[in-house]
């Protein structure tokens, strides 16, 4: 068994690989040297699905098995040239268990693939949504970033845009409700109340989708009824501010990066926190032993995944440059041997 | 019809698979973009936005002649021209 984890930085991708063991890691790249890479996604059939971005050339998708041969695809995203609406960054990118793709972008909107991120169709029931014209970006630019896909139910997607909130579809895209019932708003708007909320990330869990959690700007919260409803999940957690929230796909537990608030965004007293939750976010422990206490850099939302090997790994990456594992499920952390670019995204596969 | 060869930035290396320079047929330099746009299109998704025009900081010099400087998109192309597209200097 081995583990390969995809980091997408600031000035290309970096390809690192170990042994089950997790322990010594060899790097590659960059890879699209001078592209952001913006989104990873590993597919069924063990290719590799990558988002870049340039803030001269644009944005677009590049699909194959091998990273450092990667070829672009011919039906990248792109909005319709009647709507005059630029697509500048892929900010997240997932492969469903149907064999469906997905692709959240900026400006927002979804895009859909159904012969393996070939060619893309923009999702125009949530695009062109009635409330569209009063949705608003977040710091980060108005950005769909968090996709889950019901493994369960191929017509059941949810969708996370900042600062617009998450929405569900239960008909395959068609038509979509938002899901934010339960957390604070934080741009409220007063012709349409069901917007206005800032997610950060999401988790599901596969065996039962309609649990899911959340990282938004203003708490840590969680669903048992596919989103129509939040209770706060806060015990324990330094900040209720943060980006990232991992899941290990072999045991449940919960990861998150709590950040010092939205005026701050760096970890609180510069020491750099993983808050771990075994019992689905019902409290939360620290799992720092082994990163920097003198840390003042960020860890953005898709900077972070789990390896579905047991103990679990956990990856994540941060805005200085520097990539932290633990192949243990969080007792302990290593930084791996390189000070990279700005991670923008960290996605593990195991072969 | 004029042939005249495109050159495209080191960046590019990774979509065309390290061949940054290749020739295509126009007789002006609107013809020569269209001419991208249709038959190097994961090229021309780079160079020009969804308008359809270049994008806000790329550059195209015709020869050694900016394009935004010259009279319009209707400047004639001859065979041996070149077409250098480039990063702006924008954003410093």
């Amino acid at each position: 068994m081995s583990v390969q984890l995809l980091i997408g930085t600031d000035k290309g991708a970096f390809l690192c690989r170990s042994d089950s063991a997790r322990r010594n890691w060899k790097i590659e790249g960059p890879h699209y040297k001078g592209w952001k890479v913006t989104a990873a996604e590993r597919t069924a059939d063990g290719g590799w699905l990558l988002g870049t971005a340039s803030y001269v050339y644009g944005a677009a998708i590049h699909a194959g098995r091998d990273v450092a041969n990667l070829k672009q695809v011919g039906g990248t995203p792109r909005y319709e040239e009647s709507l005059k609406r630029p697509l500048t960054e892929i900010w997240r990118i997932v492969a469903a268990r149907d064999g469906a793709c997905y692709a959240g972008v900026m400006e927002a909107g979804l895009f859909r693939s159904s012969d393996g991120g070939e060619r893309w169709s923009p999702v125009d029931g949530l695009n062109e949504h009635p409330s569209r014209a009063k949705w608003q970006p977040g710091n980060g630019g108005l950005c769909a970033h968090s996709i889950l896909a019901d493994p369960k139910n191929s017509r059941r997607i949810w969708c996370g845009i900042s600062a617009v909130g998450v929405w569900r579809s239960d008909d395959g895209g068609d038509r979509w409700r938002a899901c934010n019932a339960g957390v604070p708003a934080a741009l409220e708007d007063k012709d349409f109340p069901e917007i206005g909320f800032c997610v950060h990330a999401l988790q599901a869990d596969p065996a039962a989708p309609e649990r899911i959690w959340r990282q938004d700007h203003l708490g840590m919260f969680r669903s048992t009824d596919a989103g129509a409803s939040w209770e706060r999940i806060e015990n324990g957690l330094p900040s209720r501010f943060g980006f990232p929230l991992g899941r290990s796909r072999s045991d449940g537990t919960l990861y998150a990066v709590p950040l010092e608030s939205d005026e701050y965004r760096f970890p609180k007293d510069g020491r750099l926190s993983v808050c771990r939750s075994r019992n689905d976010g019902q409290s939360w422990e620290a799992a720092d032993r082994g990163l920097p206490q003198t840390c003042y850099a960020n860890v953005l939302r898709g900077a972070m995944d789990t390896d579905g090997l047991n103990p679990c790994g956990v990856y994540f990456g941060t805005t200085a440059g520097d990539v932290f594992a633990s192949p243990d499920g969080g007792d302990s952390w290593t930084a791996l041997p390189a000070r990279l670019p700005r991670v923008l995204c960290v996605r593990a596969a195991t072969d | 019809m004029a042939r005249v060869e495109v050159q495209l930035p080191s960046v590019f290396t990774p979509i065309v698979a390290g061949r940054l320079t290749f020739s295509l047929e126009a007789e002006s330099l609107r013809g020569a973009w269209q001419a991208l746009r249709r038959e190097r299109p994961e090229v021309g998704l780079h160079l020009f936005d969804e308008s359809g025009a270049l994008r806000r900081h790329v550059l195209c010099f015709h020869n050694d002649r900016n394009s935004r400087w010259l009279d319009g998109e209707d400047a004639p192309l001859r065979d041996g021209d070149t077409l250098l597209f480039m990063q702006a200097v924008s954003g410093g």
